[in-house]
């Protein structure tokens, strides 16, 4: 034994062959909590694995934690498939993970329910701490992934309900060990006011536990937190709501849902805005009505209904009183008749005289009767009259071959004038072919 | 008569929109004198033209922030058919601020 000395190397050498290659030694599954976690500019991570007994020094290079789900903190539980390697120039052997779950999920709920806890003692999830997003943003920020479902859907939802809204994405990583940084980074980057974000709407789609770990994650919920524009959180989820749900000022189950929360619809705006203004409109116009029913009503009063009504009435009393004076001297002079007609001599005297005139007049009427034309042509004679109706007196206002009308004292005749003789007074002349002289 | 003209003051959407509910209903009550019935309505002509203005501000846009190699942020535009939201082009959709 003592004839065979390895050297250092020598020795490690073939410790690192017999440990790197034994099947025993690679592609094994360990479990263990993690601890001294330590995520490297490089991107490598290295930590510790232990139990109760030992300890394990462990590295998760970039390219194998590439697509990891969630970040590795102190204590956390975990199971990792890897391999051992044996580096020589420190004499040590390190376990290089390739792969890596969650162990025991039902410890990570416990120590996200006991975050959770320190956030409401802190009264950080209080109500009264919940920002009021505004009622129409304007611009609306994301913080999601720019490959992912989710976005499209915030896309399409917001414009469906808001053609003319402003978007701006944040892109985000929402799963893997950089998920917290960027989604925080988004919100951070939304925060500042050059981009005039109105409300922040921060989430992803549905997944595993695992990878919505990142919306439980201490630093992302305290960025939620303290997000000067109102978040509101969006994370897909069947059964238990991240915390990301709490610290948010709103909660959606999806991000459409999100959407929906953040973006009204503008079209239902426009009709109330419609409605309110024909509302107005109508009551002011009713108003209008009622106090031009109640104007009519006064208006109506007699006095303003016919002004003129006032002259009438005073007409009225006048003529009473006109009346009333007619009477009296109506009275005074019945009463001076009865006077007079108390001088019976008199009136009997007038009376006589007045029959004596009557039968005189009677006389002279029959004779006056005589003259009237009726009277004349029952006596014979004739009456021409012109087409108008109108008498002739003269021979002058006729001409050969006109009409004239001739009435006796039982009908009357059309004819027709053939010759005119013209009678000068006290004598004969004749008129020629009716041709007369002035 | 007060006036709270919208235009410099600049209630919010909401705050405006719900002044011309109390309005509408103002008028309806019909307490109001004529002539302060007319002024009110008048005012509320003025806020639904407000909230008309307010809903047609916005210009449809949709960007996406990058990082920029001097670590500043810029904005770029993701086209999207206006109609139905859907992106047109997906190499839009590329960017990062780590």
């Amino acid at each position: 034994m003592e004839d065979h000395t390895y050297s250092v190397s020598e020795i490690t050498r073939l410790l690192k062959k017999s440990i790197e290659g034994n099947p025993e030694f690679t592609s094994v599954w360990i479990k263990g909590e993690l601890s001294n976690v330590t995520y490297h500019s490089s991107g490598h991570i290295y930590f510790t694995l232990k139990d109760e007994q030992a300890v394990l020094s462990s590295a998760f290079f970039k390219y194998a934690n590439k697509g990891l789900s969630f970040r590795l903190e102190e204590g956390m539980s975990v199971l990792s498939l890897g391999s051992f390697t044996v580096y020589e120039k420190r004499g040590s052997y390190q376990f290089i993970v390739a792969q890596m779950r969650l162990e025991g999920i039902g410890e990570l709920l416990k120590r996200i329910e006991q975050l959770k806890k320190k956030l409401l003692n802190e009264g950080a999830l209080d109500p009264a701490r919940k920002k009021v997003k505004p009622f129409l943003p304007r611009r609306l920020g994301v913080v999601t992934s720019p490959t992912g479902a989710a976005i499209r859907d915030i896309i399409k939802v917001a414009m469906r309900r808001f053609p003319n809204i402003e978007i701006v994405l944040a892109p985000a990583k929402v799963q893997g060990a950089d998920a917290a940084v960027s989604i925080i980074r988004g919100i951070e980057e939304l925060n500042r006011p050059v981009h005039s974000i109105d409300v922040i709407i921060c989430g992803r789609g549905g997944g595993s536990f695992e990878d919505l770990l990142p919306f439980n994650e201490e630093a992302v919920v305290r960025s939620i937190l303290a997000s000067r524009v109102p978040v509101i959180s969006a994370v897909g989820h069947q059964i238990d709501h991240p915390l990301s749900d709490d610290a948010a000022d709103y909660a959606a189950p999806t991000p459409s849902a999100a959407a929906e929360i953040a973006v009204p619809m503008k079209s239902e705006l426009m009709a109330e805005i419609d409605y309110l203004s024909i509302r107005a409109q109508t009551a002011l116009s009713s108003r209008m009505a009622y106090l031009s029913n109640m104007l009519s009503g006064i208006a109506g009063l007699r006095c303003f209904r016919n002004p003129r009504e006032i002259v009438t009435m005073r007409e009225l009393s006048l003529v009473d009183l006109e009346q009333k004076m007619t009477s009296a001297l109506k009275d005074r002079v019945a009463a001076g008749r009865q006077r007079l007609l108390a001088l019976p001599d008199l009136y009997r005297l007038w009376r006589t005289e007045t029959r004596g005139r009557r039968s005189r007049l009677d006389v002279a009427w029959g004779a006056v009767e005589k003259l009237s034309p009726r009277g004349v042509l029952e006596r014979g004679y004739s009456l021409a009259t012109d087409t108008r109706g109108r008498i002739i007196k003269s021979v002058r206002t006729v001409k050969p071959g006109e009409a004239i009308g001739v009435a006796l004292a039982d009908g009357s005749m059309g004819c027709t004038v053939n010759t005119i003789q013209r009678e000068v007074r006290g004598g004969k002349e004749d008129a020629g072919k009716g041709k007369t002289k002035l | 008569m007060e006036k709270k003209t919208p235009a410099k003051g600049k209630p919010s959407f909401e705050k405006a929109l719900e002044e011309l509910e109390k309005i509408a209903e103002k008028l309806e009550d019909g307490s109001l004198g004529l002539e302060e019935s007319i002024a009110e309505f008048e005012r509320g002509s003025r806020l639904a033209r407000y909230c008309r203005e307010k809903l047609d501000e916005a210009e449809r846009r949709i960007e996406i922030l990058q990082k920029g190699e001097d670590g500043t942020v810029e904005k770029r535009a993701v086209r999207v058919k206006p109609d139905t939201g859907e992106i047109d082009d997906d190499e839009d959709l590329q960017g990062s601020l780590l």
